[in-house]
């Protein structure tokens, strides 16, 4: 080969390689993070029983509005009752309306898509036409009106959570099944004579659900959040139930004498919220990169 | 002359004929798009029939028409003496044990969530062909059969290379034990050594179980290697049909010798600067009268323009659709 | 003086795996005017030498050794603003993939003169357009006038090919680096794209560096050739020898398993066996090893070298002189 002269107008070093591979921190810390705070919060809430310094519902008129301290770490309500029990108690109702209002719509969602992708025709008119209609109306708009129909209580919100919540899975399936349907492995499974459902619930929804998880994630943030929302409006939990939300809504009127009655629940909202979005975005990101 | 195995008369697939709801709402005709046009030909047992084209000269959809995955629009195909246009969903259902076919992309060919065992295991018992504990043994057995090691079978198709997959492909279709395949471009997606694999295992594969193949390409040397008889399709319509001698020794469509001559050739020696065939293929949505070819056709005349030229034999077996193929030169 | 002098070019990646050597130890000298091409199979390395030589390997891979002269310079160690006034216009490439290489958003015409008015080869807009309607006519669009305000939706994928060698063209570079260029099209436009190129190269005095997995494209196109297996030039030398006597048995299995058009009927191919070898842990020794029916303990250890083992012909095998025509068919008896 033949010699020219190397003029290297940067002399930088070049960069270890060993110092160029990111390290599993930086490539998950997102999602462990998530998971982290979620399994604390999780587990709190199942041994809420075992944990809680005192009965959530049980009433002490001599020691209302304590600061928190030692005896109370979160202090105590207008009613005496000790706040840390209540977000304890709190946060097992809370997850699992999060949760529930999250499976059933998905479940819904999933199937009424995935009919009228598959089908496509009369069914995919009929099916997206209704999901159509059930978009056009804004998600607590919805929600508030299901609930005035059926009147307030816990069966009402998860009826009215799941009727507004399902049609943009529906959306998201319908479309991912447009796509999954072309590829060669479901034309195979035609040409090997597999019957509809088959095709359907082996070879197509296993393939779709990816976004959806992902979605579902950040929806379980929203839902939890309409909770609380509804619990404040009156719509949702009744007194003296303990829920993030109405405990929020009954603590108004003391925000400035008992900043720690609204915010500490406040607070819980935000840190699963927080974690929930860690969590959502980082099973997101592994699952991309699976492929 | 044995009874031809598959026999295609006339078949046809037009896309988009109905037309959709607001061209019938305004009265406008909707213009079909003729995928493939009038198509017949036979393949006899045992042998392998390809089928050459470049894109949008409509072989996919001619292959799969003949499994009816694309359903045509018209036409007959006679396989083994029943003409699967008149089945019923349940009897075609029987048939699909006879007829299979393989897929270009190995990447997406495979249900990526199945290991290849659960892939292999839902043929074998949805048609009922091995009892529940036969199953695994006849899975080493295709596994050996395409050239897989035993313990790919509890892996998922992330952990194996292309030409693996096809391998895996292979192996799904021969599952059902059918008697005809069609191998839509299964070469095109893989390297070369690996091409090389895959097209010496279709041919022991067809020596030892008696298959007979449908073999769709767009690379001439590869149908040279593999088959016995050639079709050259452009513009959904067979335009020269002849055995491999036929079609590579002495072509008569211009457009199969301009392929054979713009195929490049891995010889220094024979450099050309003229490019074979000047012009880009037609759009299928709105294909030239007459004869499809005539606008990059040297030969083009008047009634080329006008007429589409009927199929002629100038050979036995050697079917030529063309006005001028006389004057073609070889 | 070659164009460009590619010494040494090392291009690693890290991933969860390991880190992969993409690029290793790659060495060749291209000289103005000439099309010397790089072939190989995928995850041979050809394209990510291109994209070192170009600045362009995707994060977190890096060029991690050796130095790639351009006109004194060496392009590795440039930061992207000085490769950045390089690219498009000393050096200009075409992918593989034209019709994604275009915006669907902008003109054809506004495209092919990007370049231009960036790199200020044209000053004015109505400059700028005359030249692409030059640039159009000469790569075989026809009525460049009116085409120029079409998108690239309108265009087919040859027609977007010569689009983008017009672009490649604009700012008058030395040197071009093509990958793939037609493996993405028919064969008659892939036929008429290549004669394009071929042309476009000896009428300009270009540099034309094509990267392939075709053997005949190689044949019918290059001058000069490497072969690339697992990141490394296995042979290089020029393209009549290569065919005519090749000096690894990778470039002899890879001619054996390439169906020819023309030649006897009846030959059968030979495979080669096996596969390429996983990069983050590749076989000791020489890389082909696993796969060559010549493989000695020799092979096994050490690391063989580029060596010129003919006037001009340069290979990697320390047992090239024991290879024979008939050697793969021996060993599958």
């Amino acid at each position: 080969m033949t010699e020219a002269a190397i003029v290297a107008p940067s002399d930088r070093p070049r960069p270890e390689l060993a110092a160029m591979r990111p390290s599993v921190w930086r490539r998950h810390g997102g999602l462990i993070t998530g998971a982290g705070i979620l399994a604390l919060i999780l587990l709190a809430s199942i041994f809420a029983n075992y944990l809680s310094p005192y009965d959530p519902l049980q009433q002490n008129l001599r020691n209302t509005m304590q600061l928190p301290g030692w005896d109370h770490p979160f202090g105590t309500d207008n009613f005496g009752r000790d706040i840390f029990s209540r977000v304890l108690h709190a946060a097992k109702l809370d997850l699992m309306i999060g949760f529930l209002c999250v499976l059933f719509p998905w479940i819904l969602g999933s199937v009424l898509g995935g009919i009228a992708g598959y089908f496509g025709g009369i069914a995919d008119t009929i099916i997206m036409r209704v999901v159509d209609t059930f978009s056009a109306f804004p998600f607590l708009v919805m929600v508030i009106g299901i609930i005035a129909i059926l009147g307030p209580g816990l069966i009402s919100m998860y009826i009215a959570l799941t009727l507004a919540g399902w049609s943009m899975y529906a959306r998201i399936v319908r479309a991912e099944v447009l796509v999954v349907k072309k590829a060669e492995y479901v034309l195979a499974a035609r040409a090997l004579g597999f019957g509809h459902g088959r095709i359907m619930f082996r070879h197509i929804l296993p393939n779709v659900i990816t976004p959806t998880i992902i979605f579902a994630m950040t929806d379980i943030v929203l839902v939890i959040l309409s909770t609380t929302s509804l619990s404040f409006l009156g719509l949702g939990v009744r007194p003296p139930t303990a829920e993030w939300g109405i405990m929020i809504s009954e603590a108004r009127g003391f925000i400035l004498t008992a900043w720690w009655m609204v915010t500490l629940p406040g607070l819980a909202i935000v840190l699963v919220g927080l974690a929930l979005s860690l969590f959502g975005d980082g099973v997101a990101k592994w699952l991309r990169e699976r492929g | 002359m044995s009874e031809p195995l598959l026999d295609v008369r006339g078949l046809s697939k037009h896309f988009g004929s109905t037309g959709g709801l607001v061209q019938r709402l305004t009265g406008r005709a909707a213009t079909p798009l003729i995928a493939v046009d009038d198509v017949s030909f036979s393949i006899t047992k045992g042998e392998i029939f390809s089928l050459v084209g470049e894109s949008g000269s409509g072989k996919t959809t001619l292959g799969r028409s003949l499994l009816r995955l694309v359903e045509p629009t018209a036409g007959q195909i006679v396989f083994d003496g029943t003409d699967l246009m008149r089945l019923d969903p349940a009897a075609l259902r029987a048939v699909r044990r006879q007829v299979q076919m393989i897929f270009q992309d190995p990447y997406s060919a495979l249900n990526p969530r199945l290991t290849i065992r659960e892939t292999l295991a839902e043929v074998l018992r949805v048609h009922a062909i091995r009892p529940a504990d036969r199953i695994d043994a006849r899975i080493a057995e295709l596994l050996s059969l395409v050239g897989l090691p035993a313990d790919a079978a509890d892996r998922t198709p992330r952990h194996f290379s292309g030409g693996q997959r096809q391998r895996i492909g292979i192996a799904r279709a021969l599952a059902v034990e059918p008697r005809f395949i069609v191998a839509d471009e299964p070469v095109s997606a893989v390297d070369v050594s690996v091409q090389a694999q895959i097209m010496n295992l279709l041919l022991d594969l067809r020596d030892r179980l008696g298959l007979t193949l449908m073999f769709i390409a767009h690379d001439l040397s590869v149908v040279r290697y593999l088959s016995d008889r050639v079709g050259v399709m452009y513009l959904g319509r067979i335009v020269e049909l002849g055995t491999r001698t036929q079609i590579f020794a002495a072509p008569r469509h211009p457009y199969t010798q301009a392929l054979l001559r713009a195929a490049p050739r891995p010889d220094p020696a024979r450099r050309t600067t003229q490019a074979a065939i000047r012009g880009e293929p037609p759009s299928p949505l709105n294909p030239p009268k007459g004869c499809h070819f005539h606008t990059r056709c040297a030969l083009a005349t008047d009634i080329c323009r006008t007429v589409a030229p009927p199929p002629e034999t100038v050979a036995p077996g050697h079917v030529v659709r063309c006005h001028h193929h006389a004057l073609a030169p070889v | 003086m070659p164009i460009l002098d590619v010494q040494h070019l090392t291009t690693q990646i890290p991933t969860a795996r390991g880190i992969l050597t993409v690029v290793d130890d790659v060495s060749f000298a291209v000289e103005a005017g000439e099309c010397f091409g790089l072939v190989g199979e995928s995850g041979s390395g050809k394209s990510m030498t291109v994209k070192s030589i170009l600045g362009l390997v995707p994060a977190p891979g890096r060029v991690t050794g050796g130095a790639v002269i351009h006109d004194g310079t060496d392009l590795t160690r440039l930061p992207q603003k000085a490769m950045n006034r390089i690219r498009g216009s000393a050096i200009a490439a075409i992918v593989q993939d034209a019709a994604s290489a275009l915006n669907p958003v902008l003109r054809i015409g506004h495209q092919v003169a990007e370049a231009m008015l960036e790199h200020g080869i044209a000053r004015t807009r109505a400059e700028a357009r005359a030249r692409v309607i030059d640039l159009m006519a000469k790569v075989g669009i026809p009525a460049p006038g009116a085409r120029i305000d079409d998108y690239p939706h309108q265009f087919s994928g040859g027609m977007c090919q010569r689009v983008v060698i017009a672009a490649a063209l604009s700012c008058n570079p030395g040197l071009i680096l093509a990958d793939e260029p037609t493996t993405a099209l028919d064969v008659t436009i892939q036929d008429q794209i290549l004669k394009l190129l071929v042309a476009l190269q000896q009428d300009l005095g270009l540099s034309l560096i094509l990267v392939t997995h075709d053997m005949g494209v190689v044949a019918q196109t290059c001058q000069r050739v490497a072969v690339m297996y697992a990141g490394q030039i296995v042979e290089m030398v020029a393209t009549p020898e290569l065919f005519r006597q090749p000096r690894h048995p990778y470039t002899m299995g890879l001619l054996n398993c390439v169906p020819r058009i023309d030649g006897p009927e009846t030959a059968r191919l030979t495979p080669i066996p096996g596969a390429p070898p996983d990069l983050a842990h590749p076989p000791a020794g020489c890389r082909f090893h696993p796969r060559c029916p010549l493989a000695t303990d020799a092979c096994r250890a050490g690391r063989p070298a580029l060596t010129e083992v003919a006037p001009g012909h340069f290979s990697r095998c320390i047992r090239q002189d024991a290879l024979t025509a008939d050697m793969w068919e021996a060993a599958h008896v």
